[in-house]
């Protein structure tokens, strides 16, 4: 395999197989001894350095033969090898070597059937044991527990770091959702400049190597100008390196930190719950060794570090989760509080926003646009709504830039560059929204993100940027970013809202239900009313008038009013029946509109009455009276009712009028009768509409009392109004109002 | 003129029946009313069945039918014989107490020729039996049948 540095595509970066490079680097050595016969499978070049035998010479042969001494070291660990992912320090040794005895710091870990076996010499005055790192791992333990925010533990994690390494310059640096890396603290002296603060693109550290990086927590680069040193094998297959200690890296980085200025370099992994949160990144401007034993120490120190991070960050969580499930609990209060739960968001604006931290929210149905706070204008919040209901697929969808998956956000910025919304049914498109201004952002990139390579003139090589100088951005159109426990809070909100509309619906479900049952009770009821209860009442007038005709010359003057009395009462009595059928059945069928000629129906209705009169004179003012859209059939029963009423109430008038007209009023029609007839009082103005009220005296006036109770309820039910306005012995005005394109009608 | 054709009246309640033939008697019709109790009995008298199997009357110029009937009830009458080509030309008058539209919708589509709710005034009442009785009793001439039965 050659090892010189080839035309690299740098675009090629993600697809670079970095975990089977072939080569270590030279400050240490490698064999791979077979598990299955304990041969030496894979040996790196340098054995010969420090063995005196050629790496070749021994491929193949038993590990015990070859080298008794360091197989009878390895013994137990190549009985029992550590599992994949996982590399072990075992110890610092002595080993015999082709010249002299010496030191070396041993490692081992597994590759498919392979134990790998690292040794490296320690650099020259580094310490010895873990003894000599005890303190300073012990003052960083009893110092986390006093940092108080996340800010200065990742301070101190860099300054302990650097005291146990050494470096110039070592970072914290810290992963966004994208990948981008952002240096959160540093610890560094005069040698390299500081890059606190800056942003470096997500290409700098490709995805397989971030993969790699979670698996193997430690990677060094002792000097970045290195020779690699190839490894041997009979084996076409080269060896999976990905646990390994001494692995080389891609040239690509190599010259990345030469343009860096950093000729050495180690980085250590902080993991939050298996996931890759950062690095703590250690640079030094010169070729630097660092012992395994205190590289060792230092992943400990990170794990420690990782674990406080996320204790910190989870009590951080649960504090604001007690926070936002109080607020979660008064809003669910108001909510139930209310008959719709968007009247208990409405009314309660603040809580509403508090949830989430919103300076803005808006809750949003078919019909229906509340906004809360600082809000677009309601249009675009209906535009909003529209896009949402189309494109909004998960029940929660939080962003800080809605500009970038809805581009006409751009518009309204400054009220909502964040959106955070929950979709609460996606039948009938509800949604609940919080909005977050624009936060215009300065972000410090370490070099420009834009060119993180560069094209080397006339050829098709690639390079690593040179220039990591800051390069300011400007970050518009992006709010600051929704918390998980806001997220969280609002999802809940959100599970709470759809119980409270499921159960109202539910509610409804069994309400109507109900309501239908008890309709058709009242139907049977009804029903069997008009069969049963009508013929008595009609065989009682039948058998009396037969009774009069048969006794009538026998009769007395006395007897033949007694029977005509019981005429009469039957007669009422069955009449009322059937006005009370017809007034419970109207009730209950269905409304039937269409086109009402209104001056015809009223004329025909009149002609009908005053062939009843006989000699009454009446004098009749008939205005303008517009069509109308109704059932025809109880529409012409109201203009019965008051019209009858009218020519009723003037029997006692010498110069009887009634006047019937309409006029236009506030989107509705009104149609009235007036009369000069007896008139009422108005302070029984309550009762004139309902059944069975009467307001004079049978013998006065005859009736059942329901013909008012019809007009009103027929109207009413066409979605419009009856009233009356009357004075004793000074006429009666009736009126009904229908409202235009009668939409009430149901 | 033909022959007079019988009435036939199909009343369960003997109230009814009683100021029925009341009202009939005093229109002062030529013709036989054959009164039959229920719808069963009803079907049989048209069908020539059961008690009714040797009748030597003809087939009735109107019957009048009252809704509610024990066993087979009016509707069900009224759709088999509106139902039967040989009986359908026979017209046929829903009597009934009843305003419920729903019996009336359904006669309508089964073919009845009058429907009548049976008013509480008796004067009404005598007056729609008899204007019934008079109408299609004497005034109206039934088509002339197919088979000429």
């Amino acid at each position: 395999m050659t090892l010189q540095m080839q035309d690299i595509d740098l675009t090629a970066c993600e697809r670079e197989p970095i975990h089977i490079p072939g080569s270590i680097q030279p400050h240490g050595i490698l064999l791979a001894i077979r598990l299955s016969d304990r041969t030496i499978a894979y040996a790196s070049a340098n054995v010969a350095e420090i063995f005196g035998f050629g790496a070749t010479d021994v491929l193949g042969r038993p590990f015990d033969q070859v080298l008794p001494a360091l197989s009878a070291e390895f013994s137990t660990q190549l009985n029992d090898p550590p599992t994949a992912g996982n590399s072990r320090f075992v110890r610092t040794i002595r080993v015999m070597t082709a010249q002299e005895e010496k030191f070396f710091e041993t490692a081992v870990s597994r590759s498919g059937d392979y134990a790998i076996l690292e040794l490296e010499e320690p650099p020259v005055g580094s310490v010895s044991s873990i003894d000599a790192l005890y303190p300073t791992l012990r003052r960083f333990v009893e110092q986390l527990q006093g940092a108080s925010t996340i800010e200065a533990l990742c301070r101190m994690a860099a300054q302990d770091i650097r005291r146990m390494t050494g470096f110039d310059r070592v970072l914290i640096y810290r992963f966004d959702e994208q990948w981008n890396g952002t240096v959160v603290a540093e610890d560094r002296n005069e040698v390299l400049p500081s890059y606190l603060d800056l942003r470096f693109p997500a290409s700098d550290i490709p995805a397989q190597a971030r993969e790699l990086y979670r698996r193997n927590r430690l990677r060094i680069i002792p000097d970045a100008g290195y020779a690699p040193v190839p490894i041997q094998s009979h084996d076409p297959a080269p060896l999976d390196l990905s646990d390994s200690v001494l692995r080389s890296v891609s040239p690509v980085h190599l010259e990345y930190m030469r343009n860096m200025g950093t000729l050495a370099s180690m980085s250590i992994s902080i993991l939050r719950d298996g996931r890759l949160w950062g690095l703590i990144s250690c640079h030094n401007r010169d070729p630097k060794r660092v012992s395994l034993q205190v590289r060792n120490a230092c992943d400990f120190l990170t794990q420690i570090f990782s674990l406080q991070l996320e204790a910190r960050e989870n009590t951080t969580l649960a504090d604001n989760r007690v926070r936002l499930g109080a607020i979660r609990t008064r809003l669910l209060a108001h909510m139930a509080a209310e008959d719709h739960f968007i009247a208990g968001l409405v009314n309660h604006p603040d809580d509403l926003m508090m949830l989430a931290s919103a300076q803005g929210a808006a809750i949003l149905t078919q019909d229906q646009c509340c906004c809360l706070g600082q809000t677009p204008d309601k249009n675009q919040v209906r535009a909003l709504f529209d896009w949402l209901s189309e494109h909004q697929q998960e029940d929660v969808l939080a962003t800080d830039t809605l500009s970038e998956i809805y581009p006409a956000a751009k518009a309204f910025a400054d009220q909502a560059s964040g959106l955070l919304s929950i979709s609460i049914s996606k039948v009938h498109s509800s949604y609940v929204l919080w909005f977050r201004p624009e936060v215009v952002q300065t972000v410090k990139w370490g070099g420009n993100p834009e060119k993180p390579v560069r094209e080397e003139a006339g050829s098709l090589r690639l390079h690593p940027r040179l220039s990591f100088e800051i390069w300011k951005e400007t970050v518009r159109d992006r709010s600051l970013p929704w918390d998980r426990s806001e997220v969280e809070a609002v999802n809940e909100l959100r599970n709470a809202i759809v119980g409270i509309v499921l159960r109202r619906a539910e509610e409804m479900a069994a309400l109507t239900e109900e309501l239908r049952r008890s309709n058709k009770e009242l139907e049977a009821f009804s029903y069997s009313v008009s069969h049963d209860l009508r013929a008595p009442f009609r065989h009682i007038v039948g058998y009396s008038e037969l009774l009069k005709k048969q006794e009538a010359s026998e009769m007395s003057e006395k007897g033949k009013r007694y029977v005509d009395t019981i005429i009469e009462a039957a007669y009422t009595a069955g009449t009322l029946v059937d006005n009370l059928l017809r007034f419970s059945h109207m009730g209950r069928t269905a409304l039937k509109p269409r086109p009402v000629d209104v001056a015809r129906l009223v004329d025909e209705v009149r002609q009908k009455l005053m062939a009843q009169q006989g000699e009454r004179r009446i004098q009749w003012i008939v205005g303008d009276l517009p069509p109308m859209t109704a059932d025809p059939v109880l529409i012409r029963l109201v203009f019965e009712n008051l019209l009858d009423n009218a020519v009723k109430y003037t029997r006692t008038r010498e110069k009887a009028r009634i006047e019937i007209g309409s006029r236009r009023q506030d989107g509705e029609t009104i149609y009235f009768v007036r009369d000069n007839g007896v008139g009422f009082d108005m302070k029984y103005i309550d009762k004139l509409f309902g059944v069975f009220q009467r307001l004079h005296r049978m013998e006065e006036f005859e009736g059942t009392g329901i013909g008012l109770a019809n007009v009103r309820r027929i109207v009413e039910r066409h979605g419009g109004r009856a009233w009356a306005e009357g004075a004793l012995d000074k006429g009666a005005t009736f009126s009904i109002a229908l409202p235009d394109q009668n939409e009430g009608a149901a | 003129m033909a022959e007079l054709k019988p009435i036939l009246l199909v009343e369960d309640n003997p109230k009814d029946l009683e100021l029925t033939l009341a009202a009939l008697e005093q229109s002062q019709l030529a013709n036989e009313v054959v009164v039959v109790r229920d719808g069963e009995e009803a079907l049989d008298f048209l069908y020539r069945r059961g008690a009714h199997e040797s009748r030597n009357t003809s087939d009735p110029a109107v019957v009048l039918l009252d809704l509610k009937l024990p066993k087979v009830d009016g509707l069900e009458v009224l759709e088999t014989v509106k139902a039967d080509p040989h009986l359908r030309q026979t017209p046929v008058v829903m009597l009934t107490s009843s305003r419920e539209e729903s019996d009336l919708v359904r006669s309508y589509e089964l073919g009845v020729n009058a429907f009548v709710v049976k008013p509480v005034g008796f004067r009404e009442f005598f007056d729609a039996i008899q204007d019934l009785g008079v109408f299609w009793a004497i005034l109206n001439e039934p088509p002339p049948r197919r088979n000429g039965a």
